[in-house]
């Protein structure tokens, strides 16, 4: 469905611990939501002393992990390696703190004292923001502000089974604001009580765990639920708070939304500023100690229109750099607008669609995003276990699963592709891992999965995947999606294809799709094995030399292995989609690069569509103009 | 006291106080000197006169309500600052009505359509937002207003009242009012008041045993535009400031214990001083020392139980505060209204020696400013003092603009929270009693009766938590010693107590300022029930933390 107004008028961040809903969608879309994240900074490699805040996070991380049952020297390899690294400075020794636990909680005594975790991280991303916002050619919202959260997980049991085993995955997360200054007793007072929520949240659903565990049968992928890794250090740069002329990019903003005036039948518009400055601090009871930052301007545009039928239209467009300085250009977002409004003003007259299977042409972009929604979630590590995924994949590996002609790749180290950046990069995963370049597909052939610490039956590691938004666990979700391809052409060629290939078909057309917006896949047993991603500009190619023609109404449909292997040759130049992805942990940025590809079927069906109508009366300011909303009364 | 910053208050005041509906006639083209209303009164203007679906009724009516909020908050915890965010946002509310007076398109929730407006005032830009929520409103109220002609043709009894009253235009301009704060002295100032757990002397040794401490400070001006067809053009604005402090702990069986305190004001010089706000907030701590210390509450009590003014203000919100205000009932029945009060028209509520009335141009009461006070409600209607009880009757509700049966007009009593559909709503709730007792002569009274049924000890509710649980109760024995007990749960302090329970209530009235949407006040006395309950609450006790907080 189109919901411009709700998803792009309505922030989406979603806090506290995720529930799993029965029919898991994954929403992406390049405008969703205001916070997102970033990139590394380039700079940052070398490594600074450690900040304050992160120093409170380690001391007090190991004060709660001694204190909650696991002395120095305990069997187990995680906790002696976390001893070993406490810092000398600050709190009294595990011992003391542990006698003095006891003389203060009579609850506990030593013989009631509950299991103790066996892991625990705090992950807390300090973010500074600007955000501004206009609508109809004016200001409607500039702010400012800086927050700190802390994301405390705890694990309890073992890393074969624990408190976050099957649906209780949700449990390894607490989350709580956290003072922003310096304050060490501030700090740590936030973090213990944090810390104490969650582990009474661990206790009690590994209780649930164990129970479940004895009355189920045995389970399909009886993988552990954590995987043993390498603890990482790594201490960057912290990110500068934001820092930007806030007047005149008020005025800036306000300009493009003004653009629409000149487009009166575009009846709602928005122009969104968001730069965002975030630091994410990492310790763990392993010892990792990481610091990263992720900076990430970004500007989105959404203009809505309705035919007179009552279908409603929306396109967007977004730009997004490192810093504000790297957004483009006024002249370039002014053209973009202008785009938009053209675009929409065509599409509200343009025919709709009749439902058609034949040959097609994705554009680089609307690739990107097939291959994101289509491929990139099936291919997430935690949908190849767990008894209600579909498991397309699960036993493919080594197996070719595209044209042998296609390679795809997850990258985020690379922060750029071409000229344009990745929103998807990063340099530590939300689980402390570092990130990693993974090649999923080769010459069309399965190769592995995006893997967080969550193992499955046929791989064991994380490859630097475990993302997750604040409040979530981290599951292993796509980066920076890149498809190559070895059988491109230049697109002039490619669209003498498709006719060739309509014409084969005995079709009169073949469709080009020029720009796609979000979808959603499901990967869940329960719902056929489907997808559906919504293009906004959809053109028929004609094959007896017509000029192209704009149609409306369009939904892809079909089955993706199917979609996929009617790949039949690529362009030769590739687009970028940047974007927010949600999924069950979270919002995140991603990219995926692809390009132009020609499929010899492809499946549309008309999309559902809104029935009211047009607006009564001109928009305000269109009154001279003789506008074309008259034509709507 | 800074002079300046008095007279800053002395300003603020008298810029809520001065209703200049009443000084000099105004005209729309006063009100069209301000952009924002002349861009609204535009809109409407073609809206009104142009707005119609081919084959379906113009609208008969239109309001347009702009609201701008400028909202600055700043928070702390554990005695550092968590961040402060100050938001500015207007958003539209506009409401059509298709139909006529008698009958309409008006439904049981609001009307009409919400959407974000823009803060420049930027004519083509604020007729836009209105423009696009004219459109869908006017649509829905189309689809209302059918459904509406089907539902009454279902049903025998027709409504005892029209739909929507009519009301005498008014034109009202008061002048926008701003917050005025020093944002970062704020957000050091709740820092410290956080902190206190740790850095005050007389507390600082139990620091351990608090879980949390935070605290707040608020300050938020509402400006409000309304203009409708009948040619109301209203501006109208109001500020609130508010610091608060909150602490926690839990008693060794696991019981959680709470304390808080809060001030509040129309002007930042009005709210405590930070040492006078600060002794509350370690008094709070103090007391959750004692209250860890306390023995828990005996399982079931009966008997007397006094009300301090404060505990007494929460119940009487809680129990009056809703039943008097007259809504629309279902379609079909003969009902005048809905909830407690709904049959008690002319009936007894409370005992015949007590009083109430709701009045919103009460600003001060003694020197304190009422935060509930205001001139001109939210669907610009002058506001009217009330009397709802007399000398224990029910002679009245608070209405708006929809009537009920025997009340056919507003009495200005039409209040919306921010953004959302006016409905009734007290404004200064001012409840009073006749030959009112001194505080102590209350006490006596308390101890007479338990000396008088033989108790061995009655009960003072201090501060009420939720609307049945006490945060600070005291057992008090017949020759008046006063214990602390926790773990209490209150119980027939209800509509019937109201009416036939209450002994007799204080003289002295204490000022409960919600700091709301909208903003409330409420004026009460103390009140000794003769016959109530207090009971162990039996709550669920968590557990107590797993290790001990940081040194």
């Amino acid at each position: 469905m189109l919901l411009p107004k709700s998803r792009a008028f309505t922030p989406n961040h979603s806090k506290g611990p995720s529930r799993r809903p029965i029919i898991i969608r994954l929403h992406c879309a390049p405008a969703a939501a205001v916070f997102s994240l970033l990139i590394p900074v380039s700079v940052a490699r070398a490594q600074q002393p450690a900040p304050a805040v992160l120093d409170a996070m380690t001391t007090e991380l190991h004060r709660a992990f001694t204190s909650l049952g696991k002395s120095p020297g305990s069997p187990s390899q995680a906790a002696s390696s976390a001893a070993a690294e406490a810092p000398a400075s600050g709190a009294a020794t595990p011992a003391a703190i542990f006698a003095q636990g006891a003389a203060t909680s009579p609850a506990q005594s030593s013989s009631d004292k509950p299991l103790p975790p066996y892991f625990l991280s705090y992950t807390v991303r300090d973010t500074s923001f600007v955000s501004i916002r206009a609508l109809y050619g004016a200001l409607a919202e500039s702010s400012a502000g800086r927050n700190r959260v802390a994301d405390v997980q705890v694990r309890v049991g073992d890393p074969k089974l624990d408190n976050t085993h099957g649906t209780h995955r949700g449990s390894a997360v607490n989350s709580q604001q956290l003072p922003l200054g310096d304050d060490r007793e501030a700090l740590s007072r936030s973090l213990w009580n944090a810390t104490n929520t969650g582990y009474g949240a661990a206790l009690d659903n590994y209780l649930r765990v164990q129970t479940e565990a004895e009355v189920r049968a045995k389970e399909e992928d009886t993988s552990p639920d954590f995987s043993g890794q390498e603890s990482q250090t790594h201490i960057g740069a912290v990110a500068p708070q934001v820092v930007i002329d806030r007047a005149a990019w008020e005025q800036r903003v306000r300009e493009l939304s003004r653009i629409f005036r000149d487009y009166p039948d575009v009846y709602q518009n928005m122009v969104f500023l968001t730069v965002q400055n975030e630091t994410d601090y990492f310790t763990s009871s392993e010892g990792s100690q990481i610091v990263t930052p992720h900076l990430q301007a970004r500007i989105v545009a959404v203009a809505v229109t309705r035919a007179d039928d009552g279908m409603d239209l929306f396109r967007e467009q977004t730009f997004e750099a490192p810093t504000a300085d790297g957004l483009p250009t006024e002249a370039v977002l002014e053209s973009a607008m202008r785009e938009l409004g053209k675009s929409l003003e065509a599409l509200r007259k343009a025919p709709v669609t009749e439902p058609f299977d034949g040959p097609a042409i994705l554009s680089g972009r609307a690739a990107a995003v097939f291959f994101h929604e289509v491929l990139g979630h099936r291919l997430e590590g935690q949908r190849q276990r767990g008894d209600e995924e579909g498991q397309t994949f699960t036993k493919d590996v080594g197996k070719p699963i595209l044209p042998d002609f296609l390679s795809v790749a997850d990258d985020p180290t690379v922060s750029n592709f071409g000229s344009t950046w990745l929103s998807g990069s990063y340099q530590y995963d939300d689980e402390g891992q570092k990130a990693e370049r993974v090649d999923l597909i080769q010459d069309g052939v399965l190769k592995t999965f995006l893997m967080s610490r969550l193992p499955i039956a046929s791989f064991g590691a994380s490859n630097g995947h475990g993302r997750a938004e604040e409040g979530h666990v981290p599951t292993g979700r796509q980066g920076n999606l890149i498809v190559t391809s070895t059988k491109s052409v230049p697109d002039s060629d490619l669209r003498k294809q498709l006719i060739d290939e309509a014409k084969k078909q005995g079709k009169p057309y073949g469709l080009f799709f020029e720009d796609i917006s979000s979808g959603f896949a499901v990967t869940q047993r329960s719902s056929p094995q489907a997808f559906q991603v919504i293009p906004l500009v959809v053109w028929r190619v004609y094959v007896d030399g017509r000029p192209d023609e704009l149609v409306r109404g369009v939904s892809i449909v079909g089955t993706p292995l199917a979609a996929m292997k009617s790949i039949i040759a690529t362009g030769d130049k590739s687009e970028v989609f940047n974007g927010e992805c949600g999924a069950e942990s979270g919002t995140i940025p991603v990219s995926a690069v692809a390009p132009a590809m020609l499929l010899s079927g492809i499946e549309t069906q008309r999309q559902p569509q809104g029935i009211a109508r047009p607006p009564i009366l001109p928009i305000p300011g269109a009154d001279s103009q003789a506008p074309a909303a008259k034509e709507a009364q | 006291m800074n002079p300046l910053r008095s007279l800053a208050a002395a300003l603020f005041i008298a810029a809520v106080a001065v209703p200049n509906l009443r000084a000099v006639e105004l005209t729309r083209a006063d009100a069209e000197k301000d952009p924002v209303l002349k861009a609204m009164l535009a809109e409407l203007d073609r809206s009104m006169s142009q707005l119609q679906l081919q084959g379906f009724a113009k609208p008969f009516f239109i309001q347009y309500r702009l609201e701008q909020v400028d909202d600055f908050e700043t928070t702390a915890e554990y005695g550092s600052s968590e961040g402060s965010d100050h938001a500015r946002q207007r958003v539209a509310r506009i409401t059509v009505r298709v139909g006529d007076y008698k009958t309409d398109s008006s439904g049981a929730r609001g009307d009409g359509a919400l959407e974000i407006a823009v803060l420049d005032d930027d004519p083509i830009a604020l007729r836009s937002v209105l423009w696009a929520g004219t459109d869908q409103a006017y649509k829905n109220a189309l689809s209302a207003y059918a459904q509406k002609q089907a539902e009454l043709k279902q049903v025998q009894t027709p409504p005892q009242s029209d739909d929507f009253s009519q009301e005498k235009p008014i034109i009202s301009l008061a002048d926008p009012i701003a917050i005025h704060v020093d944002e970062s002295s704020w957000a050091d100032r709740v820092a410290r008041a956080s902190g206190l757990y740790r850095t005050d002397a007389t507390v600082s040794t139990n620091q351990r045993d608090i879980q949390y401490s935070s605290a707040s400070f608020r300050a938020r001006s509402t400006t409000t535009w309304l203009v409708t067809s009948e040619g109301t053009i209203v501006r109208k604005s109001a500020v609130e400031y508010q610091e608060t402090f909150a602490a926690g702990s839990q008693a060794s069986d696991g019981m959680r214990l709470d304390r808080s305190y809060g001030s509040s004001g129309i002007s930042p010089a009005e709210l405590d001083s930070e040492p006078d706000f600060n002794k509350h907030a370690v008094t709070e701590l103090a007391s959750l020392a004692e209250l860890r210390k306390a023995p828990l509450v005996e399982e079931e009590y009966h008997g007397p139980l006094l009300f301090s003014a404060d505990a007494a203000a929460d119940t009487l919100r809680s129990l009056l505060g809703g039943a008097i205000t007259a809504t629309r009932p279902a379609l079909g029945t003969e009902a005048r209204t809905n909830g407690a009060f709904a049959s008690s028209y002319h009936a007894r509520v409370l005992p015949d020696f007590m009083n109430v009335v709701d009045d919103p141009s009460l600003k001060t009461f003694n020197g304190k400013a009422l935060l509930g006070a205001y001139d001109v409600d939210d669907e610009g209607v002058p506001e009217q003092a009330v009397k709802l009880v007399d000398e224990g009757r029910l002679d009245n509700y608070l209405i708006g603009r929809q009537p009920v049966r025997d009340f056919p007009e507003s009495s200005g009593h039409g209040r919306a929270g921010i953004t959302g559909p006016a409905r009734p709503t007290i404004g200064v709730l001012k409840i009073t009693a006749d030959n009112g007792l001194s505080t102590d002569e209350l006490n006596k009274k308390l101890l007479d009766m338990a000396k008088d049924r033989g108790l061995k000890n009655v009960y003072v509710v201090e501060t009420l938590g939720g609307e049945r649980e006490p945060r600070l109760l005291y057992r008090v024995s017949p020759d008046g010693k006063r214990e602390l007990v926790r773990g209490a749960v209150l119980d027939d302090v209800d509509d019937r107590a109201l009416r036939s329970s209450i002994d007799s209530a204080g003289k002295d009235l204490w000022v409960a300022n919600s700091f709301g949407d909208p903003p409330t006040t409420v004026l009460a006395p103390a009140l000794l029930f003769s016959d109530a309950t207090v009971r162990r609450a039996n709550a669920k006790n968590d557990k107590l933390p797993f290790y001990p907080p940081p040194d």
